[in-house]
């Protein structure tokens, strides 16, 4: 290898800024060229394994799409925010019949979102927030589902590798820039993920690649009925045939408008539908199912110890603020726990009491917990932790609608 | 500022196009690299800023007086108030609290209860490479072996140059300086080699990060692991610490090469090594010839040998970190130098060590990769229990079942196809990097490959272990 030099000649000189000034223009167009090639060919790899900002984050995206719409509408508006349990748990339609019934006209939404623990949650209030205040509008009534288990740092440790993808998309660019003023490495590299690389992180590609090699979860050692797999299946395929019956306008949206973000209601559907419904939620509540699904809480979640993370439980207190800025009234809520599967020891729920306390202390907020009420019981779960459809999802609702019919009675 | 960020790579073109159009001129040129390079140590704490440029500044003019000192005792002092500069700098900052932790503990073992205050300092990032560059010069400059260069930019540029400023490789002031004083314009042939490097170093660094979790199982593990968890574990650090450094260090080479400077090889595929003296000849490369030069011959070299070996190893494992691991790290590269050495005198040996019989080189390099991976247990280990209960699980016949179950034996191959191919990499570089650049459709195409690897598995958020030293 070798290197020319600069010269004091004048003549000289002004050939070597020349040749400079040429050799730095190859440099920087192999460096630009390089990259963006490269950056071509993992944007063809996300879109081939159809893995974008907007699959992961799909029912999210639809959801905050709607704000508009939503915040539109003419009457009282309610939203019940959390995480999956409140997507299975929360029927926006049935708790809008319910309290028509008793002469309250107000909308409700379903704005529960699986895979989104405290600190995505808290991007996304607030940008519900700011849709609120664009338009103007207020929520009557806020219920905000505190979900021990989706607090814990075992849950959080878990979401680290879509921790910058998610951020990245549900940062307003105000917070964006904000970000990159505070860590100009951060903020360089969530515009990147979200600007040039679809809202996948390079982390995100490298665990979709590592999964293989992961310790496997434990398992339970019960051993599953092969007769009620079976049964299971048929009972799918035909449930998945009923629907399209009697949904064939049905636009296969994550997050339905038409449904308020809920699923359907029971008066929608037929009575020998509603009776493969319950047949099926039985075949899923083997002990098999249920103990498998509680150690895959455990694993994932810490759902028995209940460790919590400062970073989530900080990020559970801003969401609590940001609904208190665009709602009327705004109430904490736990929902129901199947007893029959988790139990947490008094040090957990101890652990629990004490994050609750923060929470009402900092925030003033009125907590509910509706863990253990008589209205739900262990078989109107569909596993450990989610509402069935049609039972436990109705017979909570309806108790929602009782618990509020007076507050949201009142002008 | 990490290289294989995109923070970076916005910082590097940017300054490309100062560099490249706007400042032509020789000594606006350094004016940038100087401000570019203290931007860039200024992104991790630009409160040490005035440490580097301190010692810079302090180490110029001390070699000027040196040079200009008309008696052996005043450049004796001189090189003194160097030495206890920069090492009274290393001290403060990066031994102090670990001096008085070791303090304290003894004490308690000898039955005196003491809680000694500590400084908790922070370790400003890089020290141990720019302190160690810095002092070299000095030294030279006494040694007579290079004249003071005037020229206060030129040099504080030069020991602050961002590519290697942080983790190396340490530099030596008549490598360096004469290149700062002319600024070479690069040519094509050094550009394409430089982006080789850079792209082999970024995929180093990748299979480095991933080669973290595997070893992180077996280090990170209160109690113990199965056997073939410790061998995969340590193997994996063994990847994990070559593809970061090397990586980091091919990096450097590369970037100063787009600039248009030469900075010498860190790294000669030190895994294939057949004794720890070879191991040392080939493994960081400019700190083992820094420690050869200014430590063992000062110590008096080959004349009570195996003491100045034991001293050098001893001292060198100190500067890798401050705790007792590095310290048993140093004291058992030593012990195996010194060991080498003395089979080599002896005769019943010297058939064997000359053989030139590949079984005679397996055996030779099969030994030595073993003794390099106990080693690295230690370098690795939190404390000296957990470091000797790994070195138990790897020797320890005992059925115990692995974690990760079948994936285990998956994850151990492919930890030593990772190692495989970084080394088949860096033999490709060495040996046929000509070859390669001239076929411009191979080239290009090996480099975008690379990149893309790179950003589609890369995790940038991963520091570079290098950088704590």
């Amino acid at each position: 290898m070798s290197s020319s030099t600069s010269s004091s000649s004048p003549e000289h000189g002004s050939i070597v800024v020349q040749n400079t000034r040429k050799i730095y223009f190859k440099i920087l167009l192999a460096i630009l060229i390089g990259m963006g090639i490269s950056l071509a060919f993992v944007r063809l790899f996300t879109y081939l394994n159809d893995a974008s900002g907007e699959t992961f984050l799909s029912r999210v995206l639809q959801a905050q799409a709607a704000l508009p719409t939503i915040t539109s509408e003419p009457d009282d508006l309610v939203m019940f925010y959390g995480s999956s349990m409140t997507q299975a748990g929360f029927s926006a339609r049935q708790f809008d019949r319910e309290l028509a019934e008793a002469g309250v006209e107000i909308k409700s939404f379903n704005f529960g979102f699986g895979g989104l623990n405290p600190l995505f949650q808290d991007y996304l209030s607030r940008r519900i927030a700011d849709g609120f205040k664009q338009n103007d509008r207020k929520l009557k009534l806020a219920l905000v589902e505190f979900n021990p288990f989706q607090t814990t740092v075992t849950r959080r440790n878990g979401a680290l590798e879509v921790e910058d993808s998610f951020i990245s998309l549900l940062a307003s660019p105000q917070e964006l820039r904000e970000i990159t003023a505070k860590d100009p490495t951060t903020g360089a590299r969530m515009y990147t993920i979200r600007y040039l690389r679809d809202g996948v992180s390079a982390e995100m590609i490298t665990s979709f690649f590592a999964e293989p090699f992961q310790a496997p979860r434990p398992r339970t050692e019960l051993i599953e009925d092969e007769k009620i797999v079976e049964r299971r299946d048929q009972l799918g395929n035909e449930l998945n045939e009923r629907f399209e019956q009697e949904y064939p306008d049905f636009d296969g949206a994550d997050w339905s408008y038409q449904w308020q973000g809920a699923g359907t209601i029971p008066e929608e559907r037929s009575a020998e539908t509603l009776e493969v419904f319950t047949e099926f939620y039985k075949t899923l509540r083997t002990d098999y199912q249920l103990d498998n699904d509680r150690l895959s809480r455990i694993n994932s979640a810490d759902i028995i110890d209940l460790d919590f993370s400062e970073v989530l439980v900080e990020s559970f207190i801003q969401i609590v603020k940001n609904f208190q800025s665009i709602s009327d009234h705004v109430e904490v809520v736990l929902l129901p726990k199947n007893t029959a599967w988790i139990k947490n020891p008094p040090e957990a729920m101890q652990r629990m009491q004490q994050v609750l306390d923060r929470i009402q202390t900092e925030t003033g907020v009125v907590i509910r917990n509706f863990q253990t009420i008589d209205e739900i019981t262990p078989d109107m779960f569909s596993d450990t932790t989610h509402l069935a459809r049609y039972s436990g999802d109705v017979a909570f609702t309806n108790f929602l609608a009782e618990q509020y019919k007076a507050q949201l009675q009142q002008p | 500022m990490l290289f294989n960020t995109p923070i970076f790579f916005l910082f590097f073109i940017v300054f490309l196009l100062f560099y490249g159009f706007v400042f032509l001129q020789k000594t606006p040129r350094l004016y940038l690299i100087l401000v570019a390079s203290l931007v860039f140590y200024g992104a991790w704490n630009y409160k040490f800023i005035p440490l580097l440029v301190g010692s810079a500044v302090g180490d110029y003019f001390l070699a000027l007086a040196i040079g200009a000192a008309q008696t052996q005792r005043a450049k004796k002092l001189f090189l003194t108030l160097s030495i206890i500069m920069n090492l009274g700098i290393l001290a403060m900052f990066k031994y102090a609290d670990f001096a008085i932790t070791s303090v304290a503990d003894f004490l308690q073992f000898l039955g005196y209860q003491s809680s000694l205050p500590t400084l908790s300092w922070v370790l400003p990032v890089g020290i141990s490479f720019y302190t160690f560059q810095s002092l070299s010069y000095t030294i030279d400059v006494y040694r007579g072996d290079m004249q003071p260069r005037k020229g206060l930019v030129a040099f504080t540029a030069a020991l602050s140059f961002f590519p290697q400023l942080v983790a190396g490789p340490i530099l030596r002031a008549r490598q360096i300086l004469p290149q700062f004083h002319k600024l070479p314009v690069p040519t094509w042939i050094n550009v394409k080699h430089g982006f080789l490097l850079i792209t082999a170093g970024l995929l180093k660094k990748t299979i480095a990060d991933l080669l973290a979790v595997p070893a992180a199982a077996a280090f990170d593990t209160s109690g113990s692991v199965s056997l073939l968890e410790a061998w995969t574990g340590v193997l994996a650090f063994a990847g994990q610490i070559y593809g970061d450094f090397s990586g980091y260090s091919d990096m450097a080479i590369g970037l100063a090469l787009l600039l248009g400077f030469q900075i010498p090889l860190n790294f000669r595929l030190p895994y294939f090594a057949s004794s720890p003296v070879d191991f040392w000849r080939r493994w960081h490369i400019s700190l083992s010839s820094w420690l050869r030069d200014y430590l063992y011959i000062s110590l008096g070299g080959k004349y009570s040998r195996y003491r100045n070996i034991m001293i050098t190893m001893l001292l060198g494992g100190l500067w890798h970190g401050a705790a007792w691991t590095f310290v048993m790290w140093g004291a058992f590269h030593g012990l195996i130098i010194t060991t080498t050495h003395y089979l080599s005198s002896i005769n019943i040996f010297q058939t064997f060590i000359k053989s030139k019989s590949w079984w005679v080189k397996v055996i030779k390099w099969g030994v030595t990769f073993y003794l390099v991976l106990l080693g690295w247990v230690l370098f690795r280990a939190t404390n000296m229990d957990s470091a000797l209960q790994l070195l138990h699980d790897m020797h320890a016949l005992t059925a115990s079942v692995p974690v990760a179950g079948v994936a285990a034996g998956l994850i151990l191959i492919l930890t030593m196809v990772a190692l495989a191919l970084m080394h088949l990499m860096d033999y490709f570089i060495i040996t046929k990097s000509e070859k390669i650049e001239n076929k411009p459709w191979l080239f290009w195409s090996l480099l975008i490959l690379g990149q893309t690897i790179c950003l589609m598995i890369g995790e940038p958020s991963s520091e570079f272990i290098y950088f704590q030293f």
